[in-house]
């Protein structure tokens, strides 16, 4: 499975209809298909390109949610 | 705007430019879901449309009342809808619910519905957690929609086997049994 760093992550922002990369504990996930992920951003407050595992505890919704993308990648340091 | 009213939220620590962003898209969501649920409403038809009907209705009618009550806020705190009509579209908080490929299948028609309403559920219950203790209009504003958006969602759910309501029906049709304090005759 393909690694990225916090670094080449940050370059899948959604910038120019690019693709929307985000982490959650580990893995990395594609969101470019996900309506809920236009733009790169989430609900206003959530930018692709990011680890988003702390923010997932303040959020309305579960991680179970995030079974609906796919697994492209592993978040290494 | 209200000024005074943006500084008292934005004393309180809400970043109140990102509280409109999202007030505004999930306006967008309720008028475009009174849109759509036109159409699926429409297109609940026959023996097995029929039970579904008036719920349907009442979630419609509600939602757009969602957005009448969304409108004054979002411009007592320095926001404004979009110019464009088509922008306001393309910026919902929550899918299009559209019409599935097959309009006589009902149980289809259920999970648009029932999927549009657990967005919304999921919408309003970030901006209560985000104005709980702050903004206490739209904390208030925020809570009757989210009470109504609730509701909906059981309704639907019910319909789909998940389990009873617990809910009796409208007195009137679209009544917005918690929103209408919000609503100017």
């Amino acid at each position: 499975m393909r690694t990225f760093t916090r670094e080449e992550l940050r370059k899948y922002t959604g910038g120019d209809g690019g693709p929307v990369y985000f982490a959650y504990r580990g893995k990395v996930y594609d969101a470019s298909e996900s309506w809920h992920w236009r733009g790169g951003k989430h609900q206003v407050l959530h930018a692709a390109g990011e680890d988003l595992t702390e923010s997932l505890g303040a959020a309305p919704h579960g991680e179970d949610l995030l079974a609906r993308l796919p697994v492209i990648g592993a978040l290494v340091d | 705007m209200a000024k005074v009213a943006r500084e008292m939220v934005e004393k309180a620590g809400v970043n109140v430019d990102e509280l409109l962003e999202l007030l505004v898209s999930n306006a967008a969501a309720e008028l475009t879901t009174f849109y759509y649920y036109t159409i699926l409403r429409v297109n609940l038809i026959g023996l097995e449309g029929e039970g579904v009907k008036s719920i349907a209705e009442d979630a419609r009618i509600e939602d757009r009342n969602h957005f009448e009550a969304l409108v004054p806020r979002i411009y007592e705190l320095g926001g404004k809808l979009p110019d464009d009509m088509k922008q306001f579209h393309d910026i919902s908080a929550c899918p299009p619910a559209n019409l599935p490929k097959d309009p006589s299948d009902t149980k289809a028609l259920l999970k648009v519905l029932l999927d549009a309403e657990r967005c919304a559920v999921r919408g309003y219950t970030n901006i209560c957690n985000i104005t709980a203790g702050k903004d206490h209009r739209t904390y208030e504003l925020a809570l009757a929609i989210l009470h109504e958006e609730i509701e909906h969602e059981a309704w639907f759910s019910e319909f789909l086997g998940e389990g009873p309501s617990g809910h009796f029906g409208r007195r009137t049709p679209g009544e917005s049994p918690f929103v209408s304090k919000f609503l100017h005759p």
